[in-house]
């Protein structure tokens, strides 16, 4: 019997055997990750262990994201115990305003395909867009890895998902991560492994690759995995990263599901509030009005979803009371942005910018963005209730596309009604 | 396979929880800057249970439903159990990560739907030969592998791997 990629990914890092899902292995572990919404634990492990080395420290990132510019002492507090070790242990350090965890560590070409990276953070699964199996820890487990290089796994399960055709001008991977998301539930892959295959995967930029692999946290999925190609290839060079071991599934190896989709026959989605799962088509939503958009996150923060939201709003000015927040992932993604002129696109139309980082995610960054009642519509990943820090607030989740669309009309608007909202990448 | 030990049996009363318990809402300082870990053990799943800290005692065992756990990347939901004294969960289903925190914290976790118990009901688990009695049944759980027990036996990962450097059991 074959292997999956995650099988095969496992067994090459245990060195010992062929592995199968099911099985519990202690693996070497290629690069670990930790931000700041999680430091303050993993540098209290990390001391509670009280290793006499921390030899592989030089192989992890210490990444300044959830709290950048820090809102308050408790976290510029953290910020400088992260520098502290970074210098004292020859961590990498991602400063205030570099950006967004999963996006800093492949351009920072941490890692490659083949590779197996950790993170403090359930969206490690965005590692996978590059053919690596990526996925989330705690500070145990990390402490443990800057110690000993290693961590333990048990082997998952995979669904393979096999997306034929192309998606439609307007329709996005975080499409069909809802899609999904409605298909299976918001647990529905917990504990599995999903590999995302077919010619709509195939025809995608990185950018969309890395939502499809990033969003299936939203699944509950240990990690989520694509092949390497000549693209994931070339974008790996061309940002350092060591030459590539690209990992492929066995004809034969063991599912335990498999889903087909049709890529080329989805409309965009939304989530409504306050379920991830609860996911409609744009037209299926009806009339909805909104108070906020939202562009950013790790989910949908890249350069292509910028310049989705300038291809809409080129021009144009997001309609009256609405507020539109555009958060870069990462500053090389900003420094871009601002050299397409997409930056002064998007504050010309009524947007405003924040510096790189998670921004507007989650309500514990001390910004409170929403009044009692109002509706925000954002791309990023979850929408449960207080997620934004009001729980009398309400969150519908879709694509960067969707939100500009929205913003520009003051409603939830399908992005292929409006000009520029069929924009794609070429 | 490691020999069974003293810690592959677990002895203690339920408590009971039900589907969907979100660990981030209900047993962390996700949304509550600045409180410790006694602070949230207190009020451990307030909103779902009323009086629940109160009514734990050390070695008590919690019951749940599917999902528990979901959402939570943060291994301080771990710490409050422990806090608690917590001897064990079980559960129709885990977050994943809550479920790998657990082991790693020395917190056993097991796989299994319980219906029809009381709160107080005993409740046991062989962790080696894989079952949980309770209600005068006993349910058949696939057993966890030997070298999560030698993790949970150690009481951890840190006191595992002071024990074990080379990680070889």
């Amino acid at each position: 019997m074959g292997a999956t990629m995650v099988e095969k990914i496992l067994s090459s890092h245990a060195l010992d055997r062929q592995l199968r899902a099911g099985d519990v292995v202690v693996a070497s572990v290629d690069f670990a990750m930790v931000h700041d919404g999680r430091a303050g634990n993993a540098l209290k492990m990390i001391e509670k262990m009280n290793a006499k080395a921390l030899p592989f420290a030089h192989r992890a990132a210490f990444v300044v994201d959830h709290f950048s510019p820090p809102p308050n002492a408790e976290a510029a507090n953290t910020h400088a115990a992260m520098r502290s070790f970074a210098a004292a242990h020859g961590a990498r350090l991602y400063d205030v305003g570099s950006g967004i965890c999963h996006q800093v560590l492949p351009e920072g070409g941490h890692f490659t395909c083949g590779d197996i990276v950790v993170g403090t953070d359930t969206h490690s699964t965005t590692y996978g867009a590059f053919n690596a199996l990526g996925t989330g820890v705690e500070g145990t487990d990390l402490s443990a890895v800057l110690a000993t290089g290693k961590a333990w796994f048990r082997v998952p399960e995979t669904i393979r998902v096999e997306l034929s055709g192309r998606l439609a001008p307007g329709v996005w991977a975080k499409d069909i991560t809802l899609h999904m998301l409605r298909r299976l539930g918001a647990e529905g892959a917990n504990y599995r492994a999903l590999e995302y295959v077919g010619s709509a995967v195939e025809a995608m930029a990185i950018d969309d690759r890395m939502t499809l692999a990033n969003h299936a946290a939203e699944l509950g999925a240990k990690a989520a995995i694509l092949e390497a190609d000549a693209k994931t290839e070339a974008w790996l060079q061309a940002h350092g990263a060591a030459a590539p071991r690209p990992v492929r599934a066995d004809a034969d190896a063991h599912y335990a599901e498999v889903i087909g989709i049709d890529a080329g026959s989805l409309a965009p989605q939304v989530a409504r509030p306050h379920h991830i799962d609860q996911a409609v088509s744009v037209a299926e939503a009806g009339t909805q009005r909104i108070d906020l958009a939202l562009i950013g996150t790790c989910t949908n923060g890249r350069l292509d979803d910028l310049r989705q939201a300038a291809a809409v709003l080129r021009g144009k000015r997001i309609a009256p009371g609405v507020r539109m927040i555009v958060t870069p992932a990462s500053r090389a993604i900003y420094l871009q942005a601002l050299r397409e002129g997409l930056i002064e696109t998007l504050a010309q139309a009524g947007a405003s910018v924040e510096p790189a980082g998670c921004g507007t995610c989650v309500g514990i960054t001390g910004k409170l963005i929403a009044g009692d009642g109002e509706v925000i519509v954002s791309s990023a990943n979850r929408n449960f209730k207080g997620r934004l820090g009001n729980p009398r607030a309400q969150i519908w989740i879709a694509s960067s596309a969707t939100v500009a669309a929205s913003a520009l009309t003051g409603v939830l608007t399908d992005p292929r009604g409006v000009a520029g909202g069929d924009w794609r990448v070429q | 396979m490691s020999a069974p030990s003293s810690s592959d049996l677990i002895r203690g009363p339920a408590h009971l929880l039900g589907d969907d318990v979100n660990t981030d809402l209900h047993c962390s300082t996700k949304y509550l800057p600045g409180k410790d870990n006694a602070f949230v053990a207190a009020r451990a799943f307030e909103d779902l249970a009323p009086g629940f800290a109160q009514r734990f005692e050390p070695g008590g065992i919690i019951v749940a439903g599917a999902n528990f756990g979901i959402n939570s990347s943060r291994e301080q939901a771990t710490h409050v159990l422990k806090l608690l004294g917590c001897a064990a969960l079980v559960a129709r289903s885990f977050g994943r990560q809550f479920f790998r925190n657990c082991i790693n914290n020395g917190l056993p976790v097991v796989e299994c739907t319980l219906t029809g118990l009381d709160e107080g009901d005993a409740i046991e688990i062989d962790l080696a030969r894989g079952c949980v009695r309770a209600g005068g049944v006993e349910h058949a759980v696939p057993p966890l592998p030997a070298e999560v027990r030698a993790i949970l036996a150690a009481g951890g990962l840190h006191a595992f791997l002071h024990a074990h450097p080379d990680w070889r059991l």
